[in-house]
């Protein structure tokens, strides 16, 4: 992963969001390269959320470019797959476990088609990987949280996109599932060449399975491969030097 | 048209009125499921109130009660003022009900302003025109149901074509914008075909009430199915059902159609919220007396099957002692028991009968199977998130996982 491929996954330039009165992103220059796995770190509220979604075009940018795939944002879209911080559905709609993953093919079957035996066997195969197989006739309201969440990391991989943007896809999921979905991440990764930029809080996790790593706090305090780039110095700059706790997070990190 | 009017074993003028109103049920039934779906009921409620001025100035403009120009003019008004709340919500920071509120009030005010200046008029023509404020089914012309018919057909199959842009949409806007779908463009077909339903329904409902068929058949079906694909063709029936019998009543009683038919919807939405299977409030009470039921007698079983492992038999006031349990729930629980053919009784003592030896061993060798799965069944994977049934085990785990957890116990099996 040390050299990247020519093109890389997402690329930002100068990238500068608000929502009000203040940028919560600011000048921000980063590159994801492709076929690697990166995590975006940084505290709460540093703009994570919003880098991504600015970067595929989902909250317009102040100024700055974003680039995906060697495209713009937009004509890239369906080779993306993008698993937002809260999925914001509408938990009562009658729809299936099974309906909800199969959605994840729409955008290579298309509006209208029936979908194809294999997209089927896709379907069931993402299922299975987040275990929610033997879920898949439920609605989808009648799940726990982390189930939910299982769900539509689920309907990100029945995408087979190129590029997965996670938005913190663990959050609520148990320790079990978590290592054995970043297992199939590295798997996509090594095998396929695919790309996954997620945001990710727990720093030793980061550091054990991520490639590349941007540290992120308004600015881009820090990019690069995660070994010469999560240092103690770049981490305290990121999330503050003073801050209670860092400390113990600091060394909790280093701890493995 | 013909030969379903002749199906029907009416008279002529009843059996068009009948498939009049079941073609304007279905219609609206599935159209309705696009508003009651994403929680925008309302809408139609004021898409339907917005079409009265329209069908107002329709007359005043043609000078003729002519059913399809009237609803030409009414499915114009309801599309402005569905633009109108569109537009209300988008540039200023009035909320979406507030916007409903505002379109819904001011277009019927000017509907009813302009019908009692026409009636002012004493233009002979107009008498009639009332009928669109409570709905009027009696007097439909086969004519007018066939254009109905015509609409209808129209506007379920684009509903069919759109079939995964609409639920895609609804479910989950932003997926469906980040797949490249146009979900804005969507939504505006949506209302246009809300439209379509108001428009088909107009005359025989009204502007007043015929939110109600909107609502009432998605209402209904939403409590006999999970999924939309189902959920659709279900509110079509529901609808029509409702229509049909609603408009009959109506006409053999003389009275406007639109209340008929809404207390006929409020008697199915009534039905359905209580008794749907799985999600009806009496299904569920009843399950859950079912369930209660069930676990006092297994336990007052195995309390009793371990009060005769200990001594002589117990009367039930020394098995509720005996095994801390209020002493009416012993009574039910042995009253449940004894009809079920599991007790014998001894004076005021019980005692187990063989079949009741036998169910007492059953329950006794779940419970061990249970202890044995929260000991050991963190070993067993199933590979898949199959869910334990304490109840059940080995239902819910399947044999293979039960014998590996019998044999991890020891072959502890009698
Ligand atoms: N819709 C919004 N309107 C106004 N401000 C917003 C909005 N969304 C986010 N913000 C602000 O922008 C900043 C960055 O938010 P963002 O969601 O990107 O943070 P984050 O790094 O993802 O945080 P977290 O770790 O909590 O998910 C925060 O200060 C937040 O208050
Ligand atoms: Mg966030």
């Amino acid at each position: 992963m040390a050299a990247p491929h020519a093109v890389p996954a997402i690329e930002l330039a100068h990238m500068t969001v608000s929502y009000g009165a203040s940028p919560v992103l600011w000048d921000v220059d980063a590159t994801f390269p492709a076929g690697a796995m990166s995590a975006i770190v940084g505290p709460n509220g540093s703009g994570k959320s919003t880098l991504l979604r600015a970067a595929l075009g989902l909250v317009p940018a102040d100024a700055g470019r974003a680039t995906i795939l060697g495209q713009p944002a937009r004509e890239a879209m369906r080779r993306v797959a993008y698993v937002p911080q809260r999925e914001a559905v509408d938990w009562d709609f009658p729809i299936t476990v099974r309906e909800v993953v199969e959605m994840g093919r729409y955008p290579s079957v298309g509006w209208i088609r029936r979908l194809r035996a294999e997209d089927r066997a896709i379907v069931d195969e993402s299922l299975e990987r987040v275990g929610m197989g033997p879920f898949a006739g439920r609605q989808i309201g009648q799940l726990s949280g982390g189930q939910r969440q299982r769900v539509f990391v689920a309907r990100a991989l029945a995408q087979r996109a190129e590029l997965l943007v996670l938005d913190e896809p663990f959050a609520g999921i148990d320790a079990r599932t978590e290592a054995a979905l970043l297992g199939l991440l590295a798997e996509l990764r090594d095998r396929e060449g695919r790309s996954v930029v997620m945001v990710h809080h727990d720093l030793q996790t980061v550091r054990e399975v991520v490639d590349w790593v941007l540290l992120l706090n308004v600015r881009a305090v820090a990019s690069g491969p995660v070994a010469t780039t999560m240092t103690p110095e770049n981490l305290r700059r990121a999330y503050g030097a003073g801050e209670v706790g860092l400390d113990e997070r600091e060394g909790a990190a280093w701890a493995g | 048209m013909g030969w379903l009017i002749d199906l029907l074993p009416l008279p002529y003028t009843d059996a068009v009125v009948v498939i009049g109103a079941a073609v304007l049920g279905i219609a609206a039934g599935v159209l309705g499921a696009l508003a009651v779906l994403p929680r925008r009921s309302l809408v139609g409620d004021a898409l339907a109130h917005s079409a009265l001025p329209g069908v107002a100035i329709a007359f005043l403009v043609t000078g003729a009660k002519d059913p399809a120009s009237l609803l030409v003019g009414a499915g114009i008004a309801g599309l402005i003022g569905a633009l109108m709340m569109v537009g209300i919500e988008r540039t200023s920071r009035i909320r979406p009900d507030a916007a409903i509120g505002v379109v819904l009030s001011s277009f019927f005010s000017l509907g009813i302003v302009l019908l009692t200046y026409i009636s002012s008029t004493g233009n002979s023509e107009q008498a009639g025109l009332e009928t669109y404020l409570f709905g009027q089914a009696a007097g439909l012309l086969e004519r007018d149901v066939a254009v109905m018919a015509g609409l209808a057909a129209g506007a379920i199959a684009c509903v069919a074509i759109g079939f995964r842009p609409l639920k895609a949409s609804i479910f989950d806007r932003a997926f469906a914008a980040s797949i490249g779908l146009r979900v804005r463009v969507v939504e505006l077909a949506s209302t246009a075909l809300l439209v379509v339903a108001i428009v088909i329904g107009l005359r025989s409902v009204g502007a007043i009430l015929m939110v109600a068929m909107l609502i009432v058949p998605t209402v209904a079906a939403r409590q006999l199915t999970n999924r939309l694909s189902r959920l659709l063709p279900l509110a079509g029936l529901i609808g029509g059902a409702v229509g049909a019998v609603g408009a009959l009543a109506s006409a053999r009683a003389e009275v406007p159609t639109g209340p008929v038919i809404v207390l006929t919807g409020t008697v199915v939405v009534l039905a359905a919220v209580l008794l749907a299977p799985g999600r009806g409030v009496v299904w569920q009470a009843a399950r859950r007396r079912g369930e209660r039921r069930t676990a006092r007698s297994s336990g007052v079983l195995i309390d009793l099957e371990t009060a005769l492992h200990a001594g002589p038999p117990p009367t039930p006031s020394e098995l509720a002692m005996a095994s801390a349990r209020p002493a009416r729930d012993v009574r039910r629980g042995l009253r449940d028991l004894g009809r079920a053919g599991l007790l014998e009784h001894d004076g005021d003592r019980v005692r187990l009968s063989e079949s009741g030896a036998a169910a007492a061993h059953t329950a006794l060798e779940g419970r061990r199977l249970w202890s044995a799965w929260l000991e050991h069944g963190w070993r067993l994977d199933p590979g898949d998130a199959r869910e334990p049934d304490p109840r059940d085990l080995r239902g819910s785990l399947g044999d293979d996982l039960v014998e590996r957890l019998i044999a991890m116990d020891g072959g502890a099996r009698p």
